[in-house]
């Protein structure tokens, strides 16, 4: 449960699956690469490290820290309850304690952070034969069919046996192999390689098949919409069961909220993480974006958000969520705006990207000056047409106050405007006195108790 | 050859007296298009001989192919009275002094129930209608329809009986059996107008009199047409009678006994009608001889009623000839412009009686009063009615009609859509009028400027306006009240490029598309799919058809027609519902319940409307519908979009800072009004009751986050408790068809859930009238079916009536309702099964 939800009541009420570290003490060592671990932090002589747990692992924490502690002379926190989602590296928490490192325990986003990071990649057991057997079953070795094997990170420590199997078995295809370093052709923490170990990038796989071994969730999601294959499965190593993963009806919603980004007034860019000099490049970007469709927009940080923190600006026509792409909130339905990529407001806001999309992308890195899927912004003109959202009139008004005409120049700021008539649209516009207006009448008693039940509330 | 320039219309244009914008009304198949052109052929656009054949006014090319009008057509004519005619015109204002010619713009619309749209549009433009109606069918479904919509407009109408020769030559109508047709036809016109306008009321009296002139005869296709006026012409020399007397003598209970020379006002044996007498007979000798090729007899007769043959005619026979003589004889253009010109009101006439149904804004504005003495020096009025496409790709001329002052090229001018109200901004444009045209059928000519009584085109406004529209240049002006339409757009399909990619050009082609037609809906739903919604099958193949082909440019996939549901209530809510806040320290405490009958249909024709003041709004429920007369003053909001047929009434007494949470509910009905709880469908007929609420005394703990999902929550607990329920769009379906046929109707209707409620023999004829309620959902192949089943004779006309309960309970699996619910949540990419009444749901 690395990603953030929505339901407060889901965290307090939550299970955690918490192993029994007694009887896997023994392989504690090697489960979280603590002899790693600590030749990491020697070579690079770090003097103050995090360590940086997800809530399930808190109860082996302390173990670690005492194991680390015992090998290497550092200064060591324990950081846990992540301010956003515990799959990113929580720099901002580091930087309290003055740390020079972190080291990540947990599933990981492999998003980037501006402090050197260890990443500890969960392990879980794989039957790689039963698994490759289950893979033989579905797809043949036909020689024309290109396949691309995805896995879950979790399985990175059985990868030598997997890659074994699997260029056995299908000796033209390819491997997309966790990668931590930053490299030209990773994405998204993967590198994909053939046989022969040469590097290729996401866009070779335009007619692969990519297969993913683990278990359906947002990683595998992301996968899917943002690489542009012939077909996606999903193989559920425990049930070894293959599934088809079709996002078709996922985009066309995506689409819808396009178009919404294009009759919304008023934007609210949601900063829901703050690691990384990315994060300031794109809320600036975002805030540019809006500002030459001459779209009002507000900066919202609301710590985790949830469906009453965001009602609360009713003004708000639409949010745009700067966050690490592993998490649902962007298809929750429970909000009463709607929530979107950045990447999807740039498509309804730019004129100058491509308007129809068919692969997504998640990760707003890619957006960024010098990255893969960058787009310059122009000025764009005044224009008018229908939405066929409301059915009505819906005009992009620019503001034209740059010209060097030294006539009055008529205020004309659109997005506030549509935000003063919002306003007067309320009936609700503060107390009022309304003296010798109302009846006098004795005091009469009024609740008591504490908000959260009156004792004199009705049934 | 066009007989005039657009000089000439344009000084024209000033003598607003003599000015007739007119509408040609009727059932589908009756004849309008024909028997325009006719009027055409008069007016010099296209040549004489070639009127009856070439549908002027249907520019489109599948409008010639099949036949029938899809989009209504304007044209200008130009026509002379005669200084003998002009007496006919008592009235001052029908006529200016000293001016003979008359400039008549009449738009041509289409039969077909699925446009009525169109003539909806039509009629608001002009004064008066021509009804035409077939001679041979009688009045039908749709010429009651658009009748009824004209006075409703307070249009004017004129009725002309059309297809006589059909009559003559198939039928073989003796004489009387002809004149107690028409008799009956003018009862039947008489009738529905005498339902629907009073005759005490602004327009006076509106019926249509044969003996009057207001009634005309004859065929559209041979081109001959003449009303009792060009009889008694003939007659009233040789009689020596007023012409005005001998036009009432030839109708009705009017017989002469040519022996004795005597009138008598009841039959007897020796007497004869005077309408069979002196009108029907010649034109029955005429066809008897030419039909029979009586030679010798023709030549005589064509002495006596006045006609040469030209050369080049002289050698035709049979039905070929007698077009040539009717067409001389009777003249079907001087007949009816005639009729047009004394009996449809000029524009002063008529602006002074429909300004009060037009206008929204006061009665005694400078706007109104510019559009009741129709003053072209007064302030700009002008509505937008319709767009039509231009040969530019994407671009629309704005159609429509000056009320009041001039329109003029180059002019600055507001633009307002239908969401304007006054005092702000929204749906509001001040921009220049780049050109105004004239539009005449085919061609458009640029004219400087147009005053008020005219119809024109605008060029440079289509952007800012997505269907209609009032363009003005009085600053306080309010709306032209917009169009109300017979029909609605229930039936969908979803669209889709068959290339993916090719989506941005299918988004710019149904933008094009909902502006081309004054009805369709292209609606990109929540689901991300695009929705076409039109009237009815046919007017959604039109559509789709101009999409693909004019508007988008691109292949495109369809899904089969489906209906839109509407979420409701069947009881009142079995518990009191409550909700918390996030926070838990507020609660709500409400209750639904379904709506007394007919008020959802109350707030969508706008009888109760959110704009009313509060006490009529509330006297108006207390005695119509027994609510409560002080909860029915609380009355906090209409949904969704404000004006919906659902409401949420405050019932609660005495909370504290309930005001101050208000609006905040208000965004949360809003809400869950536009996406209800069983399958995210528009609510229908549901009033939600607030009983009561805690709230938290600080305001920071009662704020729009707390509240808004809270009222949503809340509500769908409500829903849940009141036995939700599904409704669906029902047709109205009349089927004409002869009896043998009437059992295989039944047979058809059976199998698609219709039910018959009446079933009568129309007067005089053979034939049947079948009325039925038909789900919209049974009724795709609707057509086919009832034609194989019933031999091809039964016509089926269509037109949205109500909605009804969909039977079953949509919770109960293997229910209906339960398939369509499943249906719409898997297409909305929503969780399927049931939602749950504990999510929403809370316990003290």
């Amino acid at each position: 449960m690395a990603n953030f939800t929505t339901d407060g009541k889901l965290c307090i009420e939550r299970e955690l699956e918490i192993s029994n570290t007694e009887e896997q003490f023994e392989d504690l060592i090697s489960r979280f690469d603590i002899v790693e671990t600590c030749q990491w932090i020697t070579n690079n002589n770090f003097k103050t490290v995090c360590l940086q747990f997800p809530d399930e692992l808190l109860s082996v924490s302390a173990k670690i820290y005492e194991e680390i502690k015992k090998k290497v002379e550092v200064d060591l926190y324990i950081l846990g309850d992540t301010s956003y989602a515990s799959c990113c590296v929580d720099s901002v928490a580091a930087m309290h304690v003055r740390g020079n490192a972190v080291v990540h325990y947990g599933h990981t986003c492999f998003s980037k952070s501006n402090i050197p990071v260890f990443t500890v990649l969960p392990k879980k057991h794989l039957d790689v034969e039963e698994t490759i057997k289950t893979l033989l079953q579905h797809f043949n070795t036909d020689d024309n069919v290109k396949l691309c094997l995805f896995y879950d990170a979790e399985f990175e420590h059985c990868i030598e046996s997997i890659s074994k199997h699997w260029f056995q078995s299908y000796p033209k295809s390819y491997i997309s192999f966790v990668e931590i370093e930053e490299k030209p052709n990773r994405f998204l923490g993967r590198v994909i390689r053939n046989k022969d170990g040469e590097e290729f990038s996401v866009e070779d796989l335009t007619d692969c098949i990519c297969i993913h071994i683990g278990s359906r969730g947002q990683t595998v999601f992301n996968y899917s919409v943002s690489i542009a294959a012939s077909e996606w499965y999903l193989l559920d190593p425990d049930t070894r069961t293959v599934d088809r993963l079709e996002e078709t009806v996922w985009f066309k919603r995506r689409r819808f909220l396009v178009e919404k980004c294009k009759d919304a007034n008023v934007v609210g860019i949601l900063v829901c993480k703050l690691a990384g000099a990315e994060t300031k490049d794109i809320i600036s970007r975002m805030k540019q974006l809006c500002k030459v469709n001459g779209k009002k927009s507000y900066i919202v940080s609301v710590g985790k958000p949830n469906v009453a923190k965001l009602a609360n600006f009713p003004e708000i026509d639409i949010y745009v969520m700067i966050a690490c792409p592993e998490n649902d909130l962007y298809s929750a339905r429970d909000f009463y705006k709607p929530i979107v990529y950045p990447y999807e407001l740039e498509v309804a806001l730019n004129a100058n990207r491509e308007p129809y999309f068919a692969t997504h992308i998640t990760d707003y890195d890619q957006l960024l000056p010098g990255r893969r899927n960058h787009c310059e912004i122009d000025h764009i003109k005044e224009t008018m047409d229908v939405s066929l959202i409301t059915g009505k009139i819906r005009e992009t008004k620019v503001d034209t106050n740059e010209g060097t005409s030294t006539e009055l120049a008529e205020k004309q700021n659109w997005a506030l405007e549509s935000i003063g008539q919002s306003l007067q649209d309320r009936t609700w516009t503060g107390l009022e006195q309304n003296l010798g207006g109302t009846e006098v009448k004795k005091a009469e008693e009024g609740r008591k108790g504490i908000p959260l039940q009156y004792s004199n509330e009705p049934e | 050859m066009v007989n005039f320039t657009v000089d000439e219309i344009r000084a024209m244009m000033d003598k607003k007296r003599n000015i007739r914008n007119m509408s040609v009304i009727a059932h589908v198949d009756h004849g309008k298009s024909t028997l325009t052109d006719s009027l055409v052929s008069k007016a010099g656009i296209i040549a004489g001989a070639r009127a009856g054949e070439t549908r002027f006014t249907d520019t489109r090319k599948d409008e010639q192919d099949r036949c029938i009008t899809i989009k209504s057509t304007a044209i200008s004519m130009f026509f002379e009275l005669e200084e003998k005619d002009l007496v006919f015109i008592t009235n001052a204002d029908q006529r200016e002094k000293s001016e003979k010619g008359f400039l008549i713009n009449l738009i041509d619309s289409p039969g077909h129930v699925d446009f009525s749209s169109e003539v909806t549009a039509a009629l608001r433009v002009t004064d008066g209608a021509l009804v035409v109606v077939d001679c041979v069918s009688g009045v039908c479904v749709q010429t009651e329809t658009v009748l009824r919509q004209a006075i409703a407009e307070r249009i004017k109408p004129i009725l002309f009986m059309n297809k006589m020769d059909r009559a003559l030559l198939e039928l073989q109508l003796e004489a009387e059996e002809l004149y107690q047709t028409f008799q009956r036809i003018v009862e039947n016109v008489n009738v529905i107008i005498a339902t629907y306008n009073d005759d005490g009321g602004p327009m006076g009296e509106v019926r249509v009199d044969p003996s009057k002139g207001s009634v005309g005869f004859g065929s559209g296709l041979h081109g001959w047409a003449f009303t009792l006026k060009q009889f008694s012409e003939m007659y009233a020399d040789k009689f020596k009678i007023d012409l005005v007397k001998l036009m009432n003598r030839l109708w009705g209970e009017n017989f002469f006994n040519a022996k004795t020379k005597k009138w008598a006002k009841q039959k007897d044996n020796e007497n004869k009608r005077s309408f069979c007498m002196y009108v029907l007979d010649p034109i029955y000798k005429v066809f008897d001889a030419i039909m029979n090729f009586k030679k010798e007899e023709i030549d005589g007769l064509l002495k006596k009623i006045g006609v040469t043959i030209k050369h080049e005619d002289a050698d035709k026979d049979g039905k070929a000839l007698l077009k040539v003589v009717m067409r001389s004889w009777l003249p079907a253009g001087e007949a009816l412009l005639q009729m047009i010109a004394i009996h449809l009101p000029s524009p002063v006439v008529a602006q002074k009686y429909r300004m009060e149904m037009l206008y929204e804004g006061p009665h005694d504005d400078e706007a109104a009063i510019g559009i009741k003495s129709c003053d072209p020096e007064a302030p700009l009025m002008m509505y937008v009615s319709k767009m039509v496409p231009t040969s530019d790709k994407g671009r629309f001329y704005a159609f429509g009609r000056v009320f009041s002052g001039k329109v003029v090229t180059g002019q600055k001018a507001r633009i307002m859509g239908p969401n304007f109200t006054p005092g702000k901004k929204e749906d509001l444009y001040e921009k220049t009028i780049q050109r105004t045209i004239l539009m005449m059928g085919r061609y458009v000519e640029a004219i400087e400027d147009v005053p008020c009584g005219n119809i024109c085109g605008l060029v440079g406004v289509d952007q800012f306006l997505v269907k209609t529209g009032t363009i003005t240049t009085f600053k306080n002006a309010h709306n032209m009240k917009v169009m109300k339409f017979s029909v609605s757009p229930v039936v969908r399909v979803a669209v889709e490029p068959k290339n993916p990619a090719d989506l941005p050009k299918l988004v710019e082609g149904l933008k094009r598309l909902a502006k081309s037609d004054p009805m369709v809906q292209c609606i990109n739903e929540e689901s991300g799919e695009h929705i076409v919604a039109g009237a009815g099958e046919l007017h959604l193949e039109i559509c789709l058809k101009d999409l693909e082909e004019d508007h988008a440019c691109i292949p495109i996939k369809k899904s089969d027609p489906v209906v839109s549901y509407r979420e409701t209530v069947a009881e009142e809510s079995d518990q009191m519902c409550l909700s918390k806040s996030p926070n838990k320290h507020n609660r709500l405490f409400m209750k639904a319940q379904p709506m007394p009958d007919g008020l959802p249909e109350d707030i969508d024709e706008g009888r109760v409307n959110p704009r009313d003041d509060f006490k009529t709004r509330a006297r108006y429920l207390t005695d119509k519908y027994e609510y409560d007369v002080t909860e029915a003053r609380k009355i906090w909001c209409f949904g969704p979009e404000g004006t919906g047929p659902n409401i949420m009434v405050d019932c609660s007494k005495g909370v504290q800072y309930l005001n101050e949470i208000k609006d905040s509910v208000v965004a949360g009905f809003q809400w869950a009004a536009k996406e209800g709880v069983m399958a995210e469908e528009n609510l229908r007929g549901v009033r939600f009751n607030i009983y009561d609420v805690t709230l938290h005394t600080d305001a920071i703990h009662r704020g729009g986050g707390q509240i808004i999902p809270t009222t949503r929550r809340c509500l769908y607990a409500c829903l849940l408790t009141a036995q939700p329920r599904l409704m669906e769009p029902v047709y109205l379906c009349e089927i004409q068809c002869p009896e043998v046929a009437v059992g295989g109707i039944y047979g058809v209707l059976n199998r698609r859930r219709g039910h018959v409620f009446e079933e009568s023999q129309v007067a005089g004829t053979p034939m049947f009238v079948v009325k039925a309620y038909l789900p919209v959902n049974e009724s795709f192949g609707f057509t086919a079916d009832l034609r194989s089943n019933t031999g091809g004779q039964a016509f089926p006309q269509c037109v949205f009536d109500h909605w009804q309960v969909l039977p079953g309970d949509p919770c109960e699996p293997a229910s209906k309702p339960y398939v369509v619910v499943q249906e719409t949540r898997k297409r909305k990419g929503l969780k399927e099964g049931l939602p749950d009444l504990n999510q929403y749901l809370d316990k003290l």
